[in-house]
C-alpha cells in the first residue's frame, strides 16, 4: 500500500550547485513547460527536501555548496534515489577538466560522486527534457524496488 | 585602505545599516524555492517591512576566467559559452565579437545575420523564462506555466538551427559554424512559428495586464527611479525601466541594418520591469524576421581567410537580455588568451534591486529581487577577507586597479 502510494505521487527536488544553469532549465522546462509535462507521469517537483524522494543533482558542486548539498541529502527521508544531470554533476565538465595556464578550477569540491552517493547519471550537456524524463522513470523504478 | 572600503560599504548602500539592529533578520537562500540559483539574500525586517536587505552571491564562483589563461582563443571562445546556460550565446558572440574586432577579422553578412539571430532568439526565451519565473514566484502558476508553453517553440527553434537546446555554439572566430547556416525551409519555419508566437504573446500580455489581482501585486512595488538606477548603474531592461533610454544596440554595428525601437518605461517599479520584457519580446520577434530574410540561402558563412597572433587588450560590449555583458581580453604571440575579464549585468542589477526593496512588505521582496532577472552563475567574482575581518566581493574595477 504504501509503496503504491508512493509510486503515485514521486515528489523530485532540484539541487543547484553551481553549474550554468542550463541543466537547470532543461528540468524546470521538463517539469513546467506543458510540451514535455513530467506531472503526467506523477512526478511533482518540490523545493522541500522533507517531501521529496528522487534528488536531482546539477552542477560542478562547488566548495561552498557542498555542506549545503551533504544537508540537503541528510534531510530526505529514505527511500531516496539521487541523480546527477548533466556532465558537470558527472565528471565536473570544462571547469574540473580544462585549464590553461592555471590549471582547472580550483573552487570545486564536485563532482557530485564525492560528495553524496549517486544512483542514477543523466549525461549531455545539457541533457535533454526527455532524457530527464526517462531518467525520473528509471529513478522510480529503483525507488520502488528500495521500499519493497 | 580603509578609506576605499568605507567608499565600497557606501556604494553599496550598506555603510549606515550595519552599525543598527534590526527586529528580525530573514535568511533566504542558499537553496529556495523563489530562488533557482544559488545565493543567499538576508532581508532584515520590522513588522514585515523590509528595513534593509544584504545579498550574497558567491557560492557559484568557480573561476571560468582562470580557467581562460593561457587557452587558445578558438578553445577559449566554446568554454566562454559554458558561463551561462541562459545566455550562452550572447557570451560565446562578444567573445568572438572582441577578438574579431581586435584582429580584424570581418565576417560575411549571412553570418552576421544567424549571430543576431541566435541573440534574439535567445532573448526571447529569456525574457519568457524571466516571466514565468517572476509569474511562479508572485504565486500564479497558470501565468508559469502559459508561458513555458510559449518558451518552448523558441528552444524548438535554437534546436533545429544549432542542434543544443542551450549551448548553442553558433559563432566561430570569421563566422559561423556550418552546421547553423539557414537553408530557405527552416527560414520558413522560423518566420511561421514567429507570426504564431507574436498572436500568442500579444494575447497573453494582454491578459496580464488586464489581471487585477497580479497587477495590484506589481505595481507602484519595488521602486527605483531614474536617479536610483542612474546611481548604482542598472542596465539593461532594469535600467529602461527606469526611464534610461540606452540599448548597446544602438550602436553595435550589427545592428546597424536593421529597423528596431527601443523599449523606454518611466515608472520603473516591478510592472514596469516585466513589461518592458514583455515589449521587447515584441521588438525581438521584429528582429528576426529581418534576421531570416537576410540569412536564409546558401551563401558563404565563413571567412577562413585570419590569422590569430598578438592583439591588445581589446574590449567588447553587447547588448543581452539581462543588459550590458563585457569581455575584454589580450592575446599573445601564439594567439592564447591573457587576462580574460567577464562583466555581466546581473552585478548591478541586483545592486539596485537590493535598494528598492526596501520599504516594501517582505512578500514582495522576493518579487523584486527577481524582478531584474538575476542570473547567478556568470557574476561570482572572489571574496577578499581584510585584516579588519569583513568580506567584500571584489568588482573587475577592484582587479584592473590593483
Amino acid at each position: 500500500m504504501k509503496s503504491l502510494a508512493r509510486r503515485r505521487a514521486i515528489h523530485v527536488m532540484v539541487v543547484y550547485t553551481g553549474g550554468c544553469n542550463g541543466c537547470d532549465i532543461e528540468i524546470v522546462a521538463a517539469v513546467f513547460s506543458p510540451v514535455h509535462d513530467i506531472e503526467q507521469y506523477n512526478v511533482m517537483l518540490t523545493w522541500n527536501p522533507r517531501e521529496a524522494d528522487i534528488l536531482l543533482v546539477t552542477g560542478p558542486v562547488t566548495k561552498k555548496i557542498a555542506p549545503a548539498l551533504k544537508k540537503i541529502y541528510e534531510a530526505i527521508p529514505e527511500p531516496k534515489v539521487v541523480a546527477a544531470v548533466g556532465a558537470c554533476a558527472i565528471n565536473g565538465n570544462v571547469y574540473k577538466n580544462l585549464g590553461g595556464d592555471l590549471g582547472s578550477s580550483w573552487e570545486l569540491a564536485g563532482p557530485v560522486e564525492k560528495i553524496i552517493p549517486v544512483d542514477a547519471k543523466v549525461p549531455g550537456c545539457p541533457p535533454r527534457p526527455e532524457d530527464i524524463i526517462a531518467a525520473a522513470a528509471t529513478a522510480i523504478k529503483i525507488l520502488s524496488e528500495r521500499s519493497d | 585602505m580603509a578609506t576605499e572600503d568605507d567608499s565600497y560599504a557606501e556604494f553599496m548602500g550598506k555603510g549606515k545599516s550595519r552599525e543598527k539592529t534590526f527586529e528580525t533578520e530573514i535568511p533566504i537562500g542558499f537553496n529556495h524555492s523563489a530562488l533557482l540559483e544559488p545565493y543567499r539574500t538576508r532581508y532584515f525586517v520590522e513588522d514585515e517591512i523590509i528595513r534593509d536587505c544584504e545579498i550574497e552571491v558567491d557560492p557559484a564562483h568557480r573561476g571560468i576566467e582562470r580557467i581562460l589563461q593561457g587557452m587558445p582563443i578558438e578553445k577559449a571562445n566554446i568554454i566562454t559559452e559554458r558561463i551561462c546556460g541562459i545566455c550562452s550565446h550572447s557570451h560565446l558572440f562578444n567573445s568572438v565579437r572582441t577578438a574579431e574586432i581586435g584582429l580584424g577579422i570581418e565576417p560575411p553578412e549571412a553570418a552576421v545575420a544567424v549571430r543576431v539571430l541566435g541573440q534574439e532568439l535567445e532573448r526571447l526565451h529569456s525574457h519568457l523564462i524571466f516571466i514565468a519565473h517572476a509569474c511562479e514566484v508572485l504565486g500564479h502558476e497558470t501565468f508559469a506555466y502559459r508561458t513555458f508553453l510559449m518558451r518552448e517553440p523558441v528552444m524548438q527553434l535554437l534546436y533545429m538551427i544549432s542542434g543544443n537546446r542551450v549551448h548553442y555554439s553558433i559563432p566561430v572566430l570569421g563566422g559561423i559554424r556550418p552546421r547553423t547556416q539557414i537553408p530557405t525551409w527552416k527560414g520558413e519555419k522560423i518566420l511561421a512559428a514567429m507570426d504564431e508566437l507574436e498572436v500568442e504573446l500579444k494575447k497573453f500580455i494582454d491578459r496580464v495586464l488586464s489581471d487585477i489581482m497580479v497587477m495590484a501585486r506589481l505595481e507602484g512595488v519595488g521602486l527605483c527611479d531614474r536617479k536610483t538606477a542612474k546611481k548604482y548603474h542598472a542596465n539593461g531592461p532594469t535600467a529602461r525601466a527606469s526611464g534610461i533610454d540606452f540599448d548597446h544596440r544602438s550602436h553595435m554595428h550589427e545592428y546597424e541594418d536593421f529597423d528596431w525601437e527601443m523599449v523606454v518605461l518611466d515608472e520603473g517599479d516591478n510592472a514596469a520591469r516585466i513589461k518592458t520584457r514583455a515589449l521587447e519580446c515584441l521588438v525581438s520577434l521584429d528582429i528576426s524576421r529581418q534576421c531570416v530574410e537576410r540569412a536564409s540561402g546558401d551563401s558563404d558563412v565563413l571567412n577562413r581567410d585570419w590569422e590569430t597572433g598578438r592583439m591588445p587588450m581589446q574590449h567588447g560590449y553587447t547588448e543581452v537580455p539581462r543588459g550590458e555583458l563585457y569581455h575584454s581580453y589580450a592575446l599573445n604571440d601564439q594567439g592564447k588568451i591573457q587576462h580574460y575579464i567577464v562583466r555581466t549585468p546581473t552585478m548591478t542589477n541586483l545592486a539596485t534591486m537590493e535598494v528598492a526593496c526596501i520599504g516594501d512588505q517582505l512578500t514582495d521582496g522576493v518579487v523584486t529581487l527577481a524582478s531584474c532577472d538575476p542570473c547567478l552563475t556568470c557574476c561570482n567574482r572572489f571574496i577578499v577577507v581584510d585584516q579588519s575581518g569583513k568580506e567584500r566581493l571584489m568588482t573587475p574595477g577592484d582587479l584592473r586597479g590593483g
